[in-house]
């Protein structure tokens, strides 16, 4: 009962830290430099590993969509199938596990960090708003990010899923990419687009709020870490299917 | 002026301060001593507002930093400098990003070199020259790390300064200088100063006037003599730990 008890305040106090990054976003100073400098830190950073993930996963699905196609005789579906796949949900979840395990848990660990050996505490005496000089960029940086490494993930899944359909497995170039036009409409892409945008949002502000409010030095950032990447992972599912539920629904 | 009046703070059942009364005057060094766990980090953090009591109240040149929250408690810092512990210098920043951290953040209105020049300035008053600028926190000896705290510290011009055990793991020749830096902020610029720490010889040398903390009380203030003839028991027992060396 106590252990879920102090979930709910958790829970809580998560929000009320949501309310307050969303409240210093639109209060100025506004740090711009700082924006851009966590956008190539979360962003510039992630895109080898995003990149790398993205093509593979294409490549494997349209393996395995080969085989399953081939039993019908649709061979020509694969491009399609691959790139509704990838754009709607695979895309957009992948990469933010991916940016979760490389930047979010960078993110706890340096906040935290930061807090238990007091330069947040320092900030504050100096009249600087840490929220505002800390969280706000990152969570900016990562609403803008995410959506971005996703469209790549999306292009290069693609093109890993051509490469193994047409390249390896030998289904002709052009119903595989007619099929794909067929297939995939813009809202596909944009509704993939949005859901990475959701998660930038949700993602920076749990692992931010995870450093921030970490305690107890090396340990405490550890365990502060680690929860980081457990609960954004499951926030990212659950954002997915609510979402998903919103868009397919309407 | 720093006038703490009747302050009292719990974490939990953890009752900390039990009704602390002190009163530290414009211009000179007021040292708050006492064993670990006494509660002293936790008085200095109600002084600078970072914590709030759960009765009394502290006023710093009149502003009563319990009462007040927000763009309100935010101003009412820039009256401070303060040195924490660890130093806290930001690892990502080089000394002189550091020290310059304050100047570029609250006063956007000086251009680079008047910040370049207040910050060579605060550094020579630490007994730092230019050659340090470029380094990172990383690189600098614990001694070091606290001058350029200070440096940091005193960058604003604040009129109060506060000193987290500023020679804590320090060897007893950086105390010495780490002693010197905190008369000479005192002397060169008339800051205020309130220093807690749990170093007995430290405090004595530099306090103008100093408390003893035990158990979320003051036992014994006043002068540094008045103190050290103090009849309180926990007084007379805890300066005797390094009285009875000399």
């Amino acid at each position: 009962m106590r252990r879920f008890r102090a979930a709910f305040e958790d829970f809580g106090e998560l929000i009320f830290f949501a309310g307050e990054v969303l409240a210093w976003t639109f209060r100025p100073p506004f740090r711009l430099g700082l924006v851009i400098g966590q956008m190539a830190a979360i962003g510039v950073g992630s895109v080898m590993i995003v990149g790398v993930t993205g093509t593979f996963t294409g490549m494997v699905l349209a393996l395995q969509t080969y085989y399953a196609m081939r039993q019908l005789g649709a061979e020509g579906l694969v491009g399609g199938s691959v790139a509704i796949a990838l754009a709607r949900e695979l895309s957009p979840v992948l990469t933010a596990l991916m940016i979760v395990g490389r930047s979010g848990s960078a993110i706890t660990t340096e906040l935290g960090t930061m807090r238990v050996t007091e330069q947040i505490d320092a900030m504050e005496t100096m009249a600087v708003n840490p929220v505002q000089y800390l969280v706000v960029p990152r969570v900016l940086a990562s609403i803008v990010m995410f959506p971005l490494l996703t469209m790549l993930f999306d292009v290069l899944g693609y093109a890993g899923g051509y490469a193994m359909g047409v390249g390896v497995s030998g289904i002709p170039a052009g119903p595989f990419i007619e099929h794909t036009r067929t297939f995939v409409e813009h809202k596909d892409i944009f509704s993939g687009l949005v859901k990475a945008l959701f998660f930038g949002g949700v993602v920076a502000v749990i692992t931010c709020f995870r450093g921030y409010n970490a305690r107890g030095g090396a340990r405490g950032v550890g365990e502060g870490t680690t929860s980081a990447v457990v609960m954004s992972s499951i926030a990212i599912l659950i954002v997915d299917y609510l979402i998903t539920l919103v868009t397919v629904g309407s | 002026m720093i006038e703490v009046v009747d302050l009292w703070k719990s974490f939990g059942e953890n009752q900390v301060l039990k009704g602390i009364n002190c009163t530290v005057e414009k211009g000179t060094t007021f040292v708050v001593l006492g064993g670990s766990g006494s509660g002293k980090t936790v008085l200095m953090k109600h002084v600078i507002g970072l914590l709030h009591p759960d009765r009394g109240h502290v006023t710093v040149n009149g502003i009563d930093m319990s009462a007040i929250t927000g763009q309100e408690l935010t101003q009412a810092r820039q009256l401070f400098g303060m040195v924490f512990q660890g130093a806290a210098l930001f690892d990502s920043m080089t000394v002189f990003e550091n020290v310059a951290f304050p100047l570029v953040e609250k006063r956007r209105q000086m251009t680079a070199d008047e910040v370049r020049a207040r910050v060579v300035e605060k550094l020579r008053v630490v007994d730092l020259g230019e050659e340090v600028l470029p380094r990172w926190p990383a690189e600098l000896s614990g001694g070091m790390r606290k001058r350029v705290a200070l440096a940091r510290a005193l960058v604003t011009d604040p009129q109060v300064v506060l000193y987290d055990e500023p020679t804590t793991g320090l060897d007893p020749i950086t105390t010495d200088s780490v002693d010197g830096m905190i008369d000479a902020a005192k002397e060169k610029l008339g800051v205020t100063s309130m220093v807690i720490s749990h170093d007995i010889a430290s405090a004595f040398k530099v306090a103008d006037k100093l408390a003893v903390l035990y158990d979320g009380h003051i036992a014994a203030q006043g002068t540094p003599e008045e103190v050290r003839h103090s009849d309180d028991p926990f007084v007379r027992k805890f300066l005797s730990y390094w009285f009875k060396k000399q």
